[in-house]
Parts: C-alpha cells; sequence; structure tokens
C-alpha cells in the first residue's frame, strides 16, 4: 500500500518533468477539500523525510488597514504569538479582568494627550499639571501589566511548538495576504490543528502594550536605520497617491495609537473561514487531516465577508522625482506603476522583470555591471509582489547602486536605453527560450521544500479562488511573445509613468 | 427517573470528549523514529572523495564541492585573495568558453553555479535539472581545472570589491558585525577584513597560485545527490574529472585564536536612532566535547528565541527590542560567543544592563532542569531538519568527513545532546561565559543615550574611516 502510494506521486511528479510537450499534463498531487465553513484545505501527500509544513494564508493584509490605524495587521500577527485563552495563561478571567483596566487607563492617557495641544495654546500653566497627570497614569498602566504577569505564562504557544521540534516557525504581513507557518515533526499534526485553531478560535492579545514596542523597533530596525528600505519606503510613497499600497511600513505614529480593540475588530472582520486557505505538505494521510481539521476547524462561524478595496491609483501624469538625504552611499530607484494579477499584462511583466534583472545574462546587468561597468550592482523587482502579482496595480521596479565616481544621472541613463530597446526591438527567439527554460527549472526548484510548496498553493488559491491558477499561469508565462513585450513596454516603462528616486548620501553631522 | 438521570450524564460525558478538542498543552507524543538513508562514499583515482545520495523525486541534481583553504589562509597584504579567486574562478571563463560564454551556457537551461570562500574552507555549489547534468558537469570540471581567469573579469572584480569597502559602513549592522570580530579575534586571520589596499595588490600571479594550491582533488570532498544512477554517475565523474591532475599541496597549518584585546566598550560612531549592540568574547573550537552542554545552555540563554532569557526578558517583558538573541559560533581555531540586540538609542543602557545581568545570572546560577529540557526536547526533536533533504543529507555526510569526525558523527550528536545534564550546563556556564573578558560593541549616535557609554568601562572610539 505504502509503496504503491509512492509510486503514484512519482508518477505525477514525472510527468512534470517530461519537459514542454508535456506540459498540459503537468500536475502537483494535491488533494483539496472544504468545510461547511467555508475554510479550504490543500494536502500533498509527500512520503519523504517524517516532517510537514502546515501553512495558513489569510486573505488580509496592511493594504487593509484604515488611516489613523495603520499597522494594525502587521500587530495583530504579532499579538497571535501571544497564545491564546487556554495557551499562555493560568487564569484567563482574571487576566481579562486587568487587561479592560490597561484598556481604560490607556482610554484615559489618550484622552489626556489631546487635551495637551490646547492646554499649551489657552492655558500654558496647566501642560505641566497634565504631563505628570499622563505620567502617573502611565505608572499605572505598567503596575497593571506587571499585575498581568502574575497570570501570563510567557511564550507558551511558542514554548509548546519549540518544545516538539518546530522549524520555520513563523509569521509574515503583506499587502494583501498574512501568512501563518510551521514546520513539525509528522507524529505532531494533531498538536498543528490544536494549536492553530485555539489562536483562531480563542485568542488573547495579552502583553499588548509592550508588543506594541516591540514592533516600533522592528520599524526602527527595518526601515529607518537601513538606507536600502528607507529609499523604497520613499519611492513608494511617492509613486502612489491614493492606494493604500503607498505605506511601504505602518507609521510610528499610528502605532504608537493602536488599542487591542482595534485589533480585536480587525481579527473579527478578516479572519472568517472563507476569507482562509490552509495548505498541508509533507509526511501526512488526507483522511486524517480531513478528521482532525473537521474536529479542530468545523465549529469556527462562517463569517461576513468584508468589503473590498475601492480605492484605485490614479493614472500618473508625469514623471515624480524624490531626492532622499541620508548617511550612505548613493542608489537609484525608478518605479513604474503595472497591473494586477489578474490581467493579460501581469505574464508579460514577469517575463519583462526576467529579461531585465534575472541572472548574469540579464540586459541591465550585462550592460550597467558588466558592459559600462557603471553600477555595483542593478536588480529588478516588482512591488508589493507574489508569486502571481499583486490583487491590486503593483509597481515594477529598478534598484541600481552606481560604481564609486558614477553619477546617478549617467546610470538613469544607461537603464533608459535598456528600457527604449526593449519597446523598439523585438526580442530574439533565443533569449526568449532562455526565459522560458527558466521558468522551468524555477518552477521545478520551487516544488522541493515543503513550506514553499504550502505557501505557494495556498496563496495562489487564496487569490485566484484556485490553487491550479499556479499551474495555468505559468502557461501564460510561456505563451508571452515578442510582440507582447514590445507593446508592453511602450504602454508603461515611459517617463509620465516613472518614479525616480536618489539617494543622496549625508555626512554624519549635516543638516542639523 | 433516576435512570434518565444517570442516562443524560453518560451522554453529556460523551458529547463533551467527542466535541471537545485537546488542549495542545497536554499533548505528548512518542520520540520520532527516523533513519535516514545513508550515502555511498567512494574515492576517485585521483583522489576526490565523493560523497552520493540516489533521490528520484524531482528531475534535479545538485553538487557541492569542498576544499581545504578559505580567506583565513590568506597572506596578511593580500587580504581579500581567496574571495577574489573564487569569484573570478565563476566568472572569468573556462575551457573553450570566455566569460560571456560561461554565464550564457548555464543561464540557457536555468542552471547555476556560485563558487564563494568562506573563512575556513571554500565551496562551489553546482545545481541544474537532470536533463543538463552534462553541461553542468562539463561546466563545473572547466571553472575547476581549466579557469581562464580573465584579465578584465579580475580589474571588475577587484574594483567592485573595492567599491563593496568603500560602502562598508552604510549599515549599522554590518559596522557592529566587523568591529565585533576584528576587536575579538584580534592579531589572528579571523580578524581581518580585506582594505582597499590589500585589494589592490592581489594579481592575477597571485590569483593564479591561489587556485593551483588550493583547487585540486586530492584536497576535495564532493556531495552530489539527485535524479542520477551511480553508474550514471560514476561516467561523469571519470568523463569530466578523471583527468584533474593531482595538487600534492601540504596546507600549513594556521595558529589558534588567543584572547589579544582589551576588555571594554568598543564604540561606531553613526547618525541612526537606535542603538546596535553586539557583546561577547572568544569562544570554543568545533571539536570541543563541552559543546553539546554549551549549546543547551545557550538555547536557554539566547539562542532558543522566545522560549529563551533574553528574548523573554529583552523584547517580551520590557519590549526594548525586535531583535535579541546569543550566538555560539564553534569554529575550528577558535569561535565566539556574544549576544546581540537592536534597542531605540533611549534605551542603550537599559537593554546592555539587562543583557549583561542576565548572562551574569547563567554565568553564576546557571539554568534550570525546566529550561534545559525545553533545549534539549526543542534540539532533538528538531534535528531531523537539518537533514529532511537528501542535498541537506549528503552535504551534511560529506561536511563531517571534511571537518574531521568520524562517519556516525550525527548519531553521536543527538546521544550527546540526551546525555547533556543540568550539572554539565551550568559546569560550562562557569567556566565558558566570562563576563570579565566581554567586548561590548556599540554603534549609534551618542548624544540620544540614556546614560554615558562610559559607565560600562572605558570606551575606545572605532574608526570608520576606510583604507
Amino acid at each position: 500500500m505504502k509503496k504503491r502510494m509512492i509510486i503514484n506521486w512519482l508518477m505525477a511528479w514525472a510527468l512534470m518533468a517530461t519537459g514542454a510537450a508535456a506540459q498540459t499534463e503537468m500536475q502537483i498531487p494535491v488533494q483539496q477539500f472544504s468545510l461547511d465553513n467555508g475554510l479550504t484545505f490543500l494536502v500533498v501527500e509527500r512520503p519523504t523525510a517524517p516532517v510537514f509544513s502546515g501553512y495558513i494564508c489569510v486573505s488580509v493584509g496592511s493594504a487593509h488597514e484604515i488611516n489613523g490605524n495603520i499597522g494594525t495587521a502587521h500587530l495583530l500577527e504579532h499579538m497571535m504569538f501571544k497564545g491564546s485563552q487556554n495557551i499562555g495563561t493560568t487564569d484567563y478571567e482574571s487576566e481579562k479582568v486587568l487587561m479592560a483596566k490597561e484598556d481604560s487607563v490607556w482610554a484615559k492617557i489618550d484622552e489626556a494627550r489631546r487635551q495637551l495641544p490646547y492646554l499649551k495654546i489657552n492655558y500654558p500653566d496647566k501642560v505641566a499639571e497634565q504631563e505628570k497627570y499622563i505620567e502617573s497614569l502611565q505608572m499605572i498602566l505598567d503596575s497593571l501589566a506587571e499585575a498581568s504577569s502574575q497570570y501570563v505564562v510567557q511564550n507558551e504557544f511558542d514554548g509548546i511548538y519549540t518544545r516538539h521540534g518546530a522549524a520555520e516557525f513563523n509569521a509574515s504581513t503583506g499587502y494583501d495576504h498574512t501568512n501563518y507557518y510551521v514546520s513539525l515533526p509528522s507524529n505532531r499534526l494533531e498538536l498543528w490543528f490544536a494549536m492553530e485553531s485555539d489562536r483562531l478560535k480563542n485568542p488573547a492579545f495579552r502583553e499588548f502594550f509592550t508588543e506594541r514596542s516591540v514592533v516600533s523597533e522592528e520599524r526602527r530596525l527595518s526601515v529607518e536605520n537601513n538606507p536600502d528600505t528607507k529609499l523604497y519606503e520613499q519611492v513608494i510613497g511617492t509613486a502612489y497617491m491614493a492606494h493604500p499600497y503607498k505605506i511601504f511600513w505602518e507609521w510610528q505614529s499610528e502605532v504608537n495609537n493602536l488599542t487591542r480593540q482595534d485589533l480585536e475588530n480587525f481579527f473579527r472582520k478578516y479572519y472568517i473561514p472563507q476569507e482562509m486557505t490552509v495548505a498541508i505538505v509533507g509526511n501526512v494521510k488526507l483522511a486524517e487531516v480531513k478528521r482532525l481539521a473537521e474536529k479542530y476547524f468545523g465549529d469556527i462561524p462562517r463569517g461576513t465577508l468584508p468589503e473590498p478595496i475601492y480605492t484605485e491609483e490614479p493614472p500618473q501624469t508625469g514623471e515624480r522625482r524624490i531626492d532622499v538625504n541620508y548617511e550612505s552611499s548613493p542608489a537609484l530607484y525608478i518605479a513604474f506603476h503595472k497591473t494586477a494579477f489578474d490581467s493579460p499584462e501581469e505574464p508579460v511583466f514577469q517575463i519583462i522583470q526576467r529579461l531585465l534583472g534575472d541572472g548574469r545574462t540579464s540586459r541591465l546587468y550585462k550592460a550597467l555591471v558588466l558592459d559600462k561597468q557603471t553600477c555595483l550592482d542593478i536588480s529588478v523587482g516588482e512591488f508589493p509582489g507574489g508569486e502571481l502579482g499583486s490583487e491590486d496595480p503593483g509597481l515594477f521596479l529598478i534598484f541600481a547602486y552606481p560604481k564609486e565616481g558614477v553619477s546617478t544621472a549617467e546610470v538613469e541613463k544607461g537603464v533608459y536605453e535598456e528600457l527604449e530597446k526593449l519597446a523598439a526591438t523585438p526580442v530574439d527567439e533565443k533569449e526568449l527560450t532562455k526565459i522560458k527554460n527558466r521558468i522551468d527549472a524555477d518552477f521545478i526548484w520551487g516544488l522541493q521544500s515543503n513550506i514553499g510548496l504550502a505557501g505557494r498553493l495556498a496563496s495562489t488559491h487564496l487569490q485566484a479562488q484556485d490553487w491550479q491558477y499556479l499551474l495555468s499561469f505559468r502557461d501564460k508565462l510561456k505563451q508571452v511573445t515578442a510582440d507582447d513585450i514590445m507593446a508592453t513596454a511602450k504602454k508603461y516603462l515611459i517617463k509620465e509613468n516613472r518614479t525616480v528616486a536618489t539617494l543622496i548620501p549625508k555626512i554624519s553631522g549635516e543638516g542639523k | 427517573m433516576k435512570r434518565l438521570i444517570f442516562l443524560y450524564l453518560v451522554s453529556a460525558v460523551l458529547l463533551a470528549v467527542s466535541a471537545t478538542a485537546e488542549n495542545p498543552r497536554d499533548m505528548r507524543f512518542p520520540p520520532l523514529k527516523f533513519e535516514p538513508p545513508e550515502p555511498a562514499r567512494f574515492v576517485t583515482d585521483n583522489g576526490i572523495i565523493v560523497y552520493f545520495l540516489e533521490d528520484h523525486q524531482l528531475p534535479v541534481i545538485t553538487v557541492e564541492a569542498l576544499f581545504k583553504g578559505g580567506s583565513a589562509y590568506d597572506p596578511p597584504d593580500l587580504a581579500g585573495l581567496a574571495e577574489i579567486t573564487a569569484t573570478v574562478l565563476r566568472t572569468g571563463g573556462a575551457g573553450k568558453r570566455n566569460p560571456e560564454e560561461v554565464d550564457a551556457a548555464l543561464d540557457f537551461v536555468g542552471a547555476s553555479i556560485s563558487s564563494v570562500a568562506l573563512n575556513d574552507y571554500l565551496m562551489l555549489d553546482m545545481r541544474a535539472l537532470k536533463k543538463d547534468a552534462e553541461l553542468g558537469f562539463e561546466v563545473l570540471a572547466d571553472l575547476l581545472q581549466r579557469p581562464l581567469m580573465d584579465t578584465a573579469k579580475i580589474a571588475l572584480e577587484k574594483s567592485n570589491r573595492q567599491d563593496a569597502i568603500r560602502r562598508q559602513n552604510d549599515e549599522p549592522g554590518g559596522i557592529t558585525r566587523r568591529i565585533f570580530y576584528q576587536t575579538v579575534y584580534e592579531g589572528h586571520p579571523y580578524g581581518r577584513f580585506p582594505t582597499l589596499e590589500t585589494v589592490g595588490e592581489i594579481s592575477r600571479e597571485s590569483i593564479i597560485e591561489q587556485h593551483r594550491k588550493y583547487y585540486n582533488p586530492d584536497n576535495c570532498i564532493m556531495a552530489i545527490s539527485g535524479d542520477l544512477s551511480p553508474e550514471e554517475l560514476k561516467t561523469l565523474l571519470h568523463k569530466y574529472f578523471g583527468q584533474w591532475q593531482r595538487g600534492n599541496m601540504t596546507i600549513s597549518a594556521l595558529p589558534r585564536a588567543a584572547m589579544n584585546y582589551k576588555p571594554g566598550v568598543y564604540f561606531a560612531s553613526k547618525d541612526i536612532n537606535q542603538a546596535h549592540i553586539r557583546l561577547g568574547h572568544l569562544g570554543i573550537d568545533n571539536k570541543n566535547p563541552d559543546r553539546f552542554a554549551l549549546e543547551v545552555l545557550n538555547f536557554a540563554l539566547g539562542g532558543g528565541g522566545f522560549t529563551s532569557r533574553l528574548t523573554g526578558q529583552v523584547r517580551t517583558t520590557a519590549g526594548l527590542a525586535y531583535s535579541v538573541g546569543s550566538y555560539l559560533l564553534n569554529r575550528p581555531l577558535v569561535g565566539s560567543f556574544f549576544a546581540f540586540c537592536q534597542t531605540k538609542a533611549e534605551s542603550m543602557s537599559q537593554a546592555i544592563r539587562m543583557m549583561l545581568d542576565i548572562i551574569g545570572k547563567v554565568k553564576d546560577s546557571g539554568i534550570t532542569l525546566d529550561e534545559m529540557n525545553m533545549a534539549k526536547e526543542s534540539i532533538i526533536n528538531s534535528y531531523i531538519f537539518n537533514y529532511a533533504t537528501s542535498e541537506q543529507m549528503v552535504n551534511a555526510r560529506a561536511f563531517l568527513e571534511f571537518s574531521g569526525f568520524p562517519p556516525d558523527q550525527l548519531k553521536k550528536d543527538l546521544e550527546a545532546y540526551q546525555g547533556v545534564t543540568l550539572e554539565d550546563c551550568n559546569r560550562v556556564a562557569s567556566l565558558y561565559l566570562d563576563t570579565a573578558k566581554i567586548a561590548l560593541i556599540v554603534t549609534g549616535n551618542k548624544a540620544l543615550f540614556d546614560k554615558p557609554l562610559e559607565s560600562f568601562g572605558p570606551v575606545t572610539e572605532v574608526s570608520l574611516e576606510i583604507k
């Protein structure tokens, strides 16, 4: 029985590998089922090493946040690691009382802070008193947190997974999706179901105010003190006027004012079974996955589908340029508005991305790093990204790092020469074949890791309502022609559609 | 009536059992039984030690070739030689292909070869689809045996390395890391970094000599996995590597690192709103029998993520950092131990004080039985993830022999972790953690710090001038 399963499994993979002739036969042995509440499971049985990966993809991200509450999706993702009403506590009922007190003290702090500007104008002599009042409230908040800690079993959720040998245990917040994943020894399948369903059914956002500080430190580390992301933040923020993709990371000012209630509202609205997909890949059995799925996730009620994002980015009407002064070496980022994942042009963009930036023989690398030697490095990317592209129209980006003594203007000129070539001259068949070969190879390598495959299946299913879109999207990539590339380059990779951000080195102490 | 009640109770109990999900806190599982497949090992006529694991799940092959050598072996005035040689080996053309033709041949089929020099070894990696196995082996063999070391590519690589050196202060994390190694490994090759000058001194002759000295079949261990039969592999090896001439070179041993630095504070000035902190000292070599107990201890101290003391206290309780922990880097010529975090400038001293206290307490009082059990269970239960694919398995086996361990070391490792006792942990804590030897590296803006750095000892300001 076991042997026979292995053979079937291998045959399914082998079909995929027989090359271009067999494209249409290509398959991944995915088994799919849905619970009555609308939660979909995708299962790939791989009878190899005794491990599996569990991946939960939720159809919500930072693009769903509203002004004033920027950072909710990310902070919520952090809070999901705080355990549940069962895990991470010795007495949830007592904890709950203290959390409510914390929240009401925070509300007072918030209110008192709002009065400060008016006091400063009208009653300057009362400002010091008010500040003292805020300080005393802050002390009460700290002492409530201290009191809560007697009931908290710190990091117990993490500790349970860790003790059972978890690997790759983490989560990520994107613009369109939020992902929760972990790999475990295969005999811990039921543990995964118990842990994940528990935090989804009975969340407890304990240690809220310290975690808010942690998220602030994450922003300082990842954005404010990193030249690459600093420039990235600025180019994104300049390219978008209206669409929520415009915020590269949360704003510190908004995170500092989020409340536990904000997170709970967001959680109730978006973390509903119809808006989640689960993928399990590894040494598991479908029947067992089905049984446990019913047992642990079957009682989650359906929710009301949330409103979509209505905002559309208005067309750009001319080139935007921005300088960023920062204590770092020069860099140049160029962004062009592009399409959403379901547009016929999306596969063309992905081919263009490879033509320009994939590997040492790609056009920009060859022209600017190897031939002209004006760049130390150059690469191409898409924002906000995703295997299939983004849910709403994203950006096509070029990241260039000039060599010592070369101006960013010279690099910029070199980049545009390559973009013009793309629009003016059909790409030759050999170059196109190279790219299609690389797509094939990357696809096969992408099947290697359990967690990688689980992530691709879950996010594709959530985005396209069918995991098999992964395969049809790949077919679309392979159907892109030289004419498609010229047409898309002519339409999008043009001056009026671009935003150019230049990092200008600031010597320490300057500009103060 | 009575009877009815009885029935009702029974069904209520049954209902409760069937409807109640288990509490994950109470779940127990038997140890996982896993006998990983044993790779084949053989030696070619010219001395290549080959490890091979056949795996037909995906139509792919991987080759990893390890060579003794590495950047620690660079002559001091030519620091950067091993890295530049490794890069130009890949980019400088080989056999009948000029540099562009090598790139084109690999890129066209989506195959890749990378070549790097690490401190303690040199490594090439090749990945290709099964159908391109011949091409992959051919190019890899050309690179190793017939590199062209194109003059223009050497000039480009030298200039790019110098540009990278000019950019080395852009990110605070990179500055902090570099200063830590330069400090604790003062006077030892592990603490040496290339400079504009040493890279400038590297000539084509020195590169060719470096290649001739190290990239030889009798200095090579290869790990191969994937969709090949043993016969196919032997044919490929014979065809492409059969003529590779032995080097018969002796590589002289390097000295072990010893403590030459002054404990204290090393500060680098950078206008940022966080302090990047790394503190630690020299550690143990990779064969020290105490390494298992020390790994378990370090897991509880700061290596075990959220379950560790550093993360629990600095991040979860105090909210001072997103990334905080400790690391035990066991290297052949003496490793190092360090703790790290990044915190807003205004909480610099608070975070350092907390970290030093946690380390000091672990040194003096050790860890608890619960902490040790958590660490041991995690290390043992997750061990399989280091060897979950054929590629990982075969690479790990090859690396064991490369590093001079017996073939059954992986199994021995597991047994050694299982055998660690609380006494062991507490003994190694007091033996190897040494707060008196700590070099504390801080990068940031002094003006924003909550307390003067001097409160942690004499401060040496490290120049970020680029040489």
